[in-house]
């Protein structure tokens, strides 16, 4: 009974105590589920925005890709200035090539004299770019010394349309594709000046049209076309057609061992013919003057004559590139129908010839190439790379035709007092290519003459040498 | 003799006709909307081998999807199609209106406007739909988050918000005031705008982001039969909009490409029973009564608005008022 007594009031008391219990532990749960909750529907919204970050720029990253497929590429390099689409098809490129000289003159008693000075030789801004992946064009004007009064200023205007390697058609005014040295852009020219060949046999350009590609996997360019014509070392300056016809051309240059191991891979050689009619008159005669390595005498010019038919050229020509040693090499000769137009008005045809043999050799180890020097080290004063350096020299002769000349017995073409047979030039010279884009240069030239100097028909006596010295600073890109 | 010598000389012309003709190898470009990837890859299958039986010719149909205002302006740029095959008819006349490849008639051209199949727009939503859905109303409430695509670039995105539109004109007494409020929430909620339908599919089935997307009707039946009937729900709004995907050949590039005959027969074939029953297949609404008579049960039963209704008065002018630069859309996106 007694145990009864304290038994019943202990078992409420462990009930009020666990029931107590129970009541508090249920709330705790409660509140931990409600707390989870919470927290699991803040997880799921920090996962959406995550997602929703990830997706964005997911999207971002494929517009970015699209876009960049459209967005035209604006470029500023050593290779120049340009724009150019995503695709590559339309493409504008702005350059220039500054050549900035100083020209010494080592004559004395030759009369009249050279002027040494200053001289802007080339001032040429130029546009080119292509349009739908394959019709190239190319504007150049004139500002240096070349340009005249007369003339219209434009260098090269042309458009040529690359249909297919092997076809490629090329209109308005340009290099007539004969003389191999003539190619040669004016900024990569291994001379302050080119050479006889260039200057004073082939031309220098001309308006008209040409087809021209590359076979055989490139080894074999050929080029067709047909010009207005212009006088020898001539350029079409005014774009007008002043011959009575017109003058066509052809050249066929072949690098058999291009992109293969021999050793001859730098081998190239060619051969280019034009043929034209010219009937002068006193206004004008269809004829040229040869001008010595100076540019600013002429050692042989016409006297009362005009061209009077058939002037045709021809020119086999070559080049070899090994290392960093190059040579070039070619022969131009033209033969010019003449008539004098006074006196007997005596009618001759004339061979006047032209050739020479450049070497070149970057002491620094570029490769030498038809193409300008990729110095393997830009110059930097301070303390960085030296720049490419090059050592050029070259031996050149123009050859007039001895029937050219008034003998005792005959008046001809010209006198030999006043204008010279031959002028043969030796040059050496050194080139420093501070980068790709800026380049230093000096040639020392010294030219004999025959005939020319003065004396009698009889007994004419040759021209004085001309000796020169010339210093250049180019810019181009 | 002589008639026999004829025969034998007939006999042989003839066969060397025969012989010197060759099978030919066609090519063509279909460019499509984005979410037809599937569709045209079967029907193409098909065509090619009903073209090789018929003709003997070898058809080889490439086919690019993308947002189909995108794809309009990519062939007014000069991607070559032969056909397009885009989702409403606004982004077709571009190819008249901007680039003269089509004529102005085009859609006179083949049965329906030119549209072989239909769609409508629906609601995908995760399975159970957990933020309980049903129609329009509920998802432009705060905390629903809809997945759409940009109408800026997508055919599919403009059909969604003409119906958001649509539905929100009829609940309010036609007042447009309320239907800029109604669809300014709408995007008020879009976390994400893909520039295509497949695009926006991709950020709600793969990605797992949002609430509800609203989905041209076959994508979201397809999403539903690829992801499986336990991941998502369709839901069907009480009203939706009619929308007609249209096709045309692309007049100038076929007579360039010379494939006007076989490109013409690529539309014709989508209106012929295996074409229909290829796009019923692929959860496009068929035009052809007895495939539509088949499948009926597949397509469940919506209350369409149209395009041409007075609330739109067709595509043009739809277009210029809600879709252009500074249209009802940018207004409204902009805020």
């Amino acid at each position: 009974m007694q145990f009864k007594k304290k038994l019943i009031p202990a078992l409420v008391f462990s009930a009020v105590v666990s029931g107590g219990l129970v009541a508090g532990i249920s709330n705790v749960y409660a509140d931990d589920s409600d707390e989870l909750a919470k927290l699991r529907a803040q997880i799921e919204e920090l996962d959406q925005k995550i997602k929703i970050l990830d997706r964005k720029s997911e999207i971002a990253a494929e517009e970015s890709a699209a876009k960049k497929k459209e967005t035209p590429i604006v470029s500023a390099s050593k290779d120049g200035f340009g724009f150019k689409s995503a695709d590559g098809n339309f493409d504008i490129r702005f350059k220039a090539l500054l050549q900035l000289d100083y020209r010494s003159f080592y004559d004395h008693g030759n009369t009249p004299l050279n002027v040494s000075g200053f001289d802007f030789r080339r001032i040429r801004p130029t546009i080119d770019g292509t349009l739908w992946g394959k019709y190239d064009f190319r504007f150049t004007p004139e500002f240096g010394e070349d340009k005249t009064t007369v003339d219209s200023g434009i260098v090269d205007a042309y458009v040529d349309a690359r249909f297919t390697p092997y076809f490629q058609v090329k209109a308005g005014k340009f290099k007539p594709f004969l003389g191999l040295e003539r190619l040669q852009s004016g900024s990569d020219l291994k001379f302050i000046e080119r050479s006889y060949v260039s200057n004073n046999i082939e031309p220098n350009r001309d308006v008209g049209a040409s087809i021209h590609g590359d076979i055989l996997d490139g080894k074999v360019n050929y080029a067709v076309g047909v010009f207005n014509g212009v006088v020898d070392g001539g350029d079409n300056k005014t774009l007008q057609d002043t011959s009575t016809d017109k003058d066509y051309a052809a050249r066929i240059f072949v690098t058999p061992f291009k992109d293969t191991d021999s050793v001859f891979a730098g081998l190239g050689v060619g051969l280019s013919a034009s043929h034209g009619n010219f009937l002068g008159n006193t206004t004008n005669t269809g004829l040229p003057s040869y001008k010595t390595p100076g540019q600013q005498q002429n050692f042989f010019t016409y006297t009362n004559t005009i061209g009077n038919g058939d002037h045709d050229r021809i020119s086999p020509q070559g080049y070899f590139y090994y290392g960093p040693f190059g040579v070039i090499a070619e022969y131009a000769q033209v033969s010019q129908d003449v008539q004098l137009t006074t006196g007997t008005k005596l009618k001759g045809s004339l061979d006047n010839s032209a050739w020479q043999i450049a070497g070149s050799w970057l002491l620094t180890g570029e490769d030498a190439s038809f193409k300008g020097v990729k110095p393997k080290q830009v110059f930097d004063a301070d303390g960085g790379g030296w720049g490419a350096w090059e050592l050029v020299a070259r031996y050149e002769q123009n050859d007039i035709d001895s029937g050219a000349f008034t003998t005792p017995t005959q008046v001809r073409f010209a006198s030999p007092v006043t204008n010279s047979k031959t002028a043969s030039s030796w040059a050496a010279g050194v080139n420093w290519y501070l980068n790709q884009n800026v380049r230093l240069e000096a040639n020392y030239e010294q030219t004999s003459f025959d005939l020319g100097g003065g004396g009698t028909i009889a007994h004419p006596i040759d021209r004085p040498d001309e000796k020169i010295l010339f210093t250049r600073l180019q810019l181009s890109y | 003799m002589k008639k026999l010598t004829m025969a034998l000389g007939f006999i042989a012309i003839t066969l060397a006709g025969s012989l010197s003709a060759t099978a030919a190898e066609i090519k063509l470009l279909n460019v499509s909307y984005d979410p037809t990837r599937e569709l045209y890859q079967d029907y193409n299958a098909a065509f090619s081998k009903y073209w090789q039986a018929k003709t003997g010719d070898t058809v080889t149909v490439q086919a690019s999807h993308g947002g189909s205002g995108k794809q309009a302006r990519a062939i007014v740029d000069g991607l070559e199609a032969d056909v397009a095959t885009l989702a409403l008819a606004y982004d077709v006349d571009q190819l008249n209106e901007k680039a003269h490849l089509i004529p102005k008639d085009w859609q006179k051209r083949l049965p329906n406007n030119s549209a072989p199949y239909t769609s409508t727009i629906v609601f995908l939503v995760r399975k159970g739909n957990p933020k309980h859905i049903k129609d329009w109303d509920d998802i432009i409430k705060p905390g629903v988050s809809i997945i759409t695509p940009n109408p800026k670039t997508s055919g599919g995105a403009r059909w969604n918000y003409l119906a958001a539109w649509a539905y929100a004109l009829k609940h309010n007494n036609n007042d447009e005031a309320k239907a800029r409020e109604f669809v300014g929430k709408l995007y008020k909620n879009v976390p994400v705008l893909d520039s295509g339908a497949r695009g926006s599919t991709t950020t709600f089935v793969e990605r797992g982001i949002g609430d509800v997307l609203l989905a041209w009707e076959n994508e979201a039946f397809l999403a539903k039969k690829e992801l499986g009937p336990d991941k998502v729900d369709i839901v069907v709004p009480s009203l939706s909009i009619l929308a007609e995907p249209p096709v045309t050949i692309v007049d100038k590039v076929v007579d360039k490409h010379k494939t006007r005959a076989v490109a013409q027969a690529y539309l014709e074939y989508l209106y012929s029973p295996e074409g229909q029953e290829i796009a019923a297949r692929n959860f496009y609404r068929p035009t052809l009564e007895a495939v539509a008579k088949k499948y009926e049960g597949q397509f469940p039963k919506i209350n369409l608005v149209k395009i041409d209704d007075p609330e739109f008065g067709g595509w043009q002018a739809t277009q210029k008022k809600h879709f252009n630069d500074g249209g009802v859309f940018d207004q409204i996106y902009a805020k």
